[in-house]
């Protein structure tokens, strides 16, 4: 039965497309008020089980249900699920206030909800101009409108960071905890781990259409893992001060910089400052999700 | 699988439908080429009054069937709108939005209804500027009575309306915009016309039988169907109830026709197979 939730429950999804098994056996939910990150690869099962889970794509084997049903048995989608994905487009001569009152009218919305999604997203002084001429970025924020017409309780993005400049990442950001805090649920996808940090409160990995971690962020020990690299005017006094200090993982690179794994900028700089050391350079770099994977799958390369 | 939507979703799948047409120029856009039609066909009208020898232009019956040859080429552009507005939201990439603010069988009922809307405005207009044109060119043309008259605008509003909903599933069918409408006017203009050719030209025989069942079966081919009702009325007027049937042979070189009103349910059959296959084809299909 159709509960009024937010949960998405996938289950022993599948997907082969031909030859092609896209996606296997996975199973996670995306709980109410908070919200979830959908890590992977390019090409590792995504789009595809998004596609799934709004009833675009129809499953091989498993199931997709939101609030408990498959999305197809919704009476007013709108009204539960907003999506935005990468390949929805817009006629190019419909202006995005009509394109929102096409959408408002399927939804069953009220038409004075399209200037408000508008304002949302900032669109109000281009909202009569043909879509053709819009850039990315704004493309990208009138899919945000119309996936929020409904003013629904789950939001799905499909790399959503793509095409938006850094100011509309942060926007974005701040909005979907926003949007997560206030009990609803937000399922988001993207390829890098260092996009996602930042709001995810929960994660789901796939790799290869299969789920090879699910939980908490903190978990997944990215953080940890990250490293810092150094350039300065005395390595080897640097080196030893770090060593000192408990820090195993000091390298140096090719390039003459120092690596130092698992520490963190701060613990770096004030070692240096400590041992009077001039630091010209210094980078904390987070580890890649390449790497990342190689750890999870076990060392089998993708 | 989807339910037959609820009258809420009905309504609202509508009246989505209808903003989403009227919010680009197409629908107008296609209304212009049936109206210059009608008026070029109509002012003449000689080819009616030179292939129906014996039959003055004076005669009510000519502009009828003027009117028929205009709502005949106007169902095709009702077809090519249907086509290009259903396979236009796989171009622009616009069928995920839609799916996912209404479910596909709603839309695809709503897109036809929509669609069979346009059919019937275009063949008012085509009715209205033919008759004036008509009247205007065809200086000895008398004012149709209005039993046939309204008669065939009535059937060339169904005809219209059927092509529109047979666009819309060619256009569900064959989700590439360009194959779609090339794949209709081809099919309209040459195919059929080709296969009727084929069909009847074993009918030479010429017995009392009649043509071979074989020749009949191009007064169910879904062109000449509609060419058939549409025909029915002036023929009848032009050549009297006796030679009526005669007459419809003719202009719509076909075999034998049923009556209109058959001919119409034949459309309507083709239309609603049409969308029997959208229905099953657009509900399974991964939107990727």
């Amino acid at each position: 039965m159709h509960e009024h939730t937010g949960r998405i429950t996938v289950d022993g999804l599948g997907k082969r497309f031909g030859a092609v098994e896209a996606v296997r056996g996975l199973g996670f939910t995306v709980e109410p008020g908070l919200v979830t990150g959908f890590l992977g690869p390019n090409g590792s099962g995504k789009t595809t089980t998004l596609r799934m889970i709004l009833g675009l794509v129809a499953p091989t084997s498993g199931t997709a249900l939101v609030e408990g049903v498959p999305f197809a048995s919704l009476d007013s989608p709108g009204r539960v699920v907003g999506a935005v994905l990468e390949a929805q487009g817009f006629h190019p001569a419909r202006s995005a206030r009509r394109h929102l009152r096409v959408c408002a009218a399927a939804i069953g919305a009220p038409d004075p909800r399209v200037g408000e999604v508008l304002g949302l997203v900032g669109l109000t002084a281009d909202a009569d101009r043909r879509v053709g001429g819009y850039s990315l970025g704004m493309k990208q924020r009138l899919a945000l409108a119309t996936a929020l017409l409904g003013d629904p309780r789950i939001l799905v993005l499909d790399e959503p960071g793509n095409g938006l400049d850094p100011a509309g990442i942060a926007w974005l950001r701040d909005f979907l905890r926003g949007f997560a805090r206030s009990g609803r649920s937000v399922l988001v996808s993207s390829h890098q781990l260092a996009e996602i940090g930042q709001t995810a409160d929960r994660v789901v990995v796939i790799h290869r259409g299969a789920c090879v971690y699910q939980g908490e962020l903190a978990g997944l020990g990215g953080g940890r893992r990250a490293r810092v690299l150094v350039r300065c005017a005395e390595p080897v006094t640097l080196a030893r001060a770090l060593v000192a200090k408990g820090l195993m993982e000091v390298d140096t690179l090719p390039d003459g910089r120092l690596s130092i794994g698992g520490a963190n900028a701060v613990l770096v700089g004030d070692t240096a400052l400590a041992a009077g050391v001039a630091v010209y350079g210094l980078v904390e770099e987070q580890m890649d999700l390449e790497q990342l994977f190689l750890q999870l799958t076990g060392g089998v390369a993708g | 699988m989807t339910a037959v939507p609820s009258a809420g979703l009905a309504a609202r799948m509508v009246k989505a439908e209808l903003r989403r047409t009227l919010s680009v120029r197409m629908w107008w856009a296609l209304l212009i080429p049936v109206v210059l039609l009608s008026l070029s066909i109509n002012v003449f009208g000689g080819v009616f009054s030179s292939s129906l020898s014996g039959v003055g232009g004076e005669t009510p019956g000519v502009l009828l069937a003027s009117l028929a040859y205009s709502l005949s080429l106007g169902s095709v552009f009702a077809a090519v709108h249907g086509a290009v507005q259903s396979s236009g939201e796989f171009r622009h990439r616009t069928i995920t939005t839609t799916y996912l603010t209404g479910g596909r069988v709603p839309v695809l009922l709503a897109r036809s209804g929509v669609a069979a809307a346009v059919g019937a405005l275009y063949a008012l207009g085509s009715v209205a500027f033919g008759l004036l044109a008509g009247l205007l060119g065809q200086g000895s043309a008398t004012f149709p009575s209005a039993g046939p008259l309204l008669g065939l605008i009535g059937t060339g509003i169904a005809v219209c309306a059927l092509w529109a909903v047979l666009g819309v599933a060619v256009g569900t069918l064959m989700t590439n915009q360009a194959g779609a409408v090339v794949l209709l006017l081809v099919y309209v203009l040459a195919i059929e016309n080709v296969l009727s050719l084929i069909l009847k030209s074993g009918s030479g025989s010429g017995l009392d039988a009649g043509p071979p069942a074989i020749a009949r079966i191009t007064s169910y081919l879904p062109a000449n169907a509609g060419d058939v009702a549409l025909y029915d009325i002036p023929a009848v007027v032009l050549a009297g109830p006796r030679y009526g049937r005669d007459a419809v042979e003719s202009l719509a070189g076909v075999a034998s026709p049923p009556p209109g009103w058959a001919s119409l349910v034949v459309l309507a059959l083709w239309a609603g197979a049409g969308i029997a296959a959208a229905w099953v084809v657009g509900e399974r299909r991964d939107i990727t």
